[in-house]
């Protein structure tokens, strides 16, 4: 297998090459049938900073760390002067000073984790920032996909709903590009603008056609306030073009499976019949951030070529 | 003090004269253009294999004083200015207070004074505090020496207050200026509305927010028949809404900035404010119609909008990082890059001749009697180093650029104010 020096930071999936990508998948498969012990970022300081409320990542984030015996820190500061840009620097060199050697960051603007990266003399992983990206969202979206189906070139994928405000498709959409996955984007064009038309990405608004001809449909969450901002006129009527409802699981392949980042707005971009969907991944996807951010943090802080 | 311009290239379109020519200047007054003048006690200035030009004109440039001198003040402004090649700039009125009082005006007169380098035509607000509310008193401020009106920074959303504002001001000596970026479309927008910004995260603002500006001041102008002028075009709609406007005789002007001629919305990848400006650069189908639209005649005037800010302030983060940047001392290098086949009479035209007959100020000519504000340039490879910049703002885009065009010297009122290898010449004043 072809390696690289460790990547100092994952900023977004494209931070690590694609045999990078599949090897925090193999290894994350692995620790879901055995956990390692708590060797592998035995004491490594791990600072988890979120700008933002999570619950579901910050979690996940620091059972990672703490299944592989890292030193783990967390700070909330919200939204505090800390998020002011003339503070970054002083931010980064104090927590390096302390002795963090990873920082674990989500901000509500994109681009904070680059600008922190840039000042900070460790690793720094993207918890999510902004809109932009969700690098170990797409990861453990790719883990689910490979294992359900083995492989990634030539799987057909649908990414539905508000694709403008979500992290998650864009680094999925990188993430999936760079794998050879064939990536359809369904959503209205005031929240999928054609802007996102690109090489190897199609924009299709008319769901029910592309449903047939999918191996996974990613359904995104959909946020009332997008009506208060005049980007849609109700919820209902969003959900006769996008929900993925009865009708729609009727057309969706046998083989097919859905994914949702969470968190999901029942009744909204999907039903609670396609939750309870045999074909649903929502649980497994959620199972797999853990392993995944167990593989990328060891990755990142231990270098790919120690594993490989 | 005698002053005498030796061999260099004269260019001044306003009588169509392109020959080598010596200039001679007393007493602040051209006073012979001629092939060879002999030398009476003047203070020479080599312009071989120089271009002579009638002294450059800026006519959008933001100097910070009254109010906001940590970014920029009048004399740190004006020496950025003569080192630029700009023998006088018209200041915009967001300043803290704004330019709507004759107070304001005559404060900064004084200054201006003090400073003693480029001169300053203050531009008045169109309304009290640039509120968009009560209308400034235009009269007043005319006659304090106001030259244009603009809420420049802002739009006046309210068109009723905008038309009884061009009304009133009908008759008033100097146009109206718009900053035509609607805030509700604009939002809270970093770049541009485009492909990068689409994979960027970004919030981005969509061309229409600037386009749908244009046509209602255009129709404004049209309705209540004042001159108008529009800042900063960045849109190649906008280009052909002012191309209809003029086909209907509504007079209409225009103006372009270097950045929007040479840069784009992919200097956003890297998440730094240094190219956060309003209007946002664009792509590069809209630089090129900006290009186009200086060679046929659409584009009136070259200005930079020279927005200094701390370098402190522009290293926050996007979403807070005001937005702008120094522009007048790469400003004629960056033009010439932007549009290398510019005929050089054009190019003099766009910064010298335009700008001067739509402000109504003296200028734009080297005829013999005028005043000597004189501006020498030439084909001389630099590279830009903000650091070296006389604005208290050291921040551009264009840091690292290369450009073949720069100014040699820069005459005002008849004195050597800026030479290239000596620097700023400080007036009397300062002595």
């Amino acid at each position: 297998m072809q390696t690289r020096s460790a990547p100092r930071s994952l900023l977004d999936i494209d931070d690590l090459s694609r045999d990078e990508i599949a090897l925090v998948i193999r290894r994350s498969g692995e620790f879901r049938t055995q956990l390692p012990d708590r060797s592998l970022l035995a004491g490594v300081p791990i600072l988890n900073l979120f700008f933002e409320a999570s619950t579901r990542t910050a979690t996940s984030f620091t059972l990672a760390e703490q299944r592989v015996g890292a030193d783990v820190i967390t700070f909330a500061p919200g939204t505090s002067s800390l998020g002011k840009g003339e503070t970054i620097a002083d931010t980064a060199i104090t927590l390096r000073a302390i002795g963090v050697r990873v920082i674990v960051v989500r901000h509500h603007e994109s681009g904070f984790p680059r600008r922190l990266a840039e000042a900070f003399d460790g690793h720094v992983v993207n918890a999510g920032d902004g809109t932009r990206a969700h690098p170990t969202q797409a990861l453990l979206d790719l883990a689910t996909l490979h294992a359900e189906f083995g492989r990634f070139e030539g799987l057909r994928v649908a990414i539905v709903g508000d694709i403008l405000h979500s992290r998650v498709a864009r680094s999925n959409i990188v993430g999936m590009k760079m794998l050879g996955i064939d990536i359809t984007l369904v959503g209205p064009p005031t929240l999928l603008p054609d802007a996102f038309a690109q090489e190897g990405v199609r924009i299709e608004r008319d769901f029910d056609a592309v449903l047939p001809h999918v191996d996974a449909v990613m359904m995104l969450r959909i946020q009332r306030e997008r009506i208060a901002a005049s980007l849609l006129p109700a919820l209902a009527d969003y959900t006769i073009g996008y929900q993925l409802g009865t009708q729609r699981l009727r057309v969706l392949p046998k083989g097919a499976i859905i994914l949702h980042p969470g968190p999901y707005n029942r009744g909204v971009e999907l039903t609670d019949e396609a939750l309870a969907d045999p074909r649903s991944r929502y649980e497994t996807q959620v199972t797999n951030g853990v392993f995944v951010r167990m593989a990328a943090l060891d990755m990142l802080v231990n270098g790919s070529a120690v594993r490989a | 003090m005698r002053v005498l311009i030796r061999g260099g290239r004269v260019i001044d379109p306003s009588r169509g004269l392109d020959a080598v020519r010596d200039v001679a200047i007393d007493g602040g007054i051209i006073r012979a253009i001629s092939e060879q003048i002999e030398e009476r006690g003047h203070e020479i200035i080599d312009a071989t294999n120089c271009v002579v030009a009638p002294g450059f004109i800026d006519m959008h440039v933001h100097l910070r004083e009254p109010g906001q001198t940590h970014k920029e003040t009048i004399a740190t402004g004006t020496a950025a200015a003569v080192a630029g090649g700009f023998t006088a700039v018209a200041c915009m009125p967001n300043t803290t207070p704004a330019i709507d009082t004759p107070a304001v005006i005559a404060e900064i007169a004084q200054r201006v004074a003090q400073a003693g380098l480029a001169r300053v035509y203050p531009i008045g607000a169109i309304t009290q505090g640039r509120k968009g509310e009560q209308l400034a008193p235009y009269h007043e401020l005319a006659m304090a020496g106001a030259v244009a009106f603009s809420d420049d920074g802002s739009t006046v959303e309210n068109v009723r207050v905008l038309r009884n504002a061009a009304l009133y001001a009908r008759d008033v000596k100097g146009p109206f200026i718009s900053h035509c970026i609607d805030d509700e479309l604009h939002g809270d927008a970093v770049m541009n509305e485009g492909k990068h910004s689409a994979m960027l995260g970004l919030p981005a603002s969509p061309r229409l927010a600037e386009d749908v500006i244009v046509a209602r001041d255009i129709l404004v102008a049209a309705d209540t028949h004042k001159p108008w002028h529009i800042a900063h075009i960045s849109t190649a709609t906008s280009l052909d809404i002012i191309r209809w406007a003029r086909s209907r005789s509504t007079a209409i002007t225009c103006e372009v900035t270097p950045h929007h001629l040479l840069l784009h919305d992919d200097l956003f990848v890297d998440y730094h404010a240094r190219a956060k400006v309003a209007p946002p650069l664009r792509g590069a189908d809209d630089s090129a119609a900006l290009r186009a639209a200086v060679r046929d005649g659409t584009i009136d005037v070259f200005a930079t909008d020279h927005a200094p800010h701390t370098m402190e302030e522009k290293a926050q983060l996007l979403s807070i990082a005001p937005v702008g940047f120094s522009g007048l001392e790469v400003a004629v290098g960056a033009y010439a890059h932007a549009i290398p086949d510019l005929p050089l009479d054009r190019f003099i035209t766009l910064l010298s001749t335009r700008p001067a007959q739509i402000l109504g100020v003296e200028g734009g000519t080297l005829a013999v009697g005028a005043r000597a504000d004189v501006t020498i340039f030439g084909e001389r490879p630099w590279t830009v180093d903000a650091r070296t910049f006389y604005s208290k703002g050291k921040n551009t885009p264009f840091d690292g650029f290369t450009f073949e065009r720069r100014i040699v010297a820069t005459v005002v009122g008849g004195r050597l104010a800026y030479h290239a290898e000596r620097g700023i010449i400080e007036p009397l004043a300062y002595a």
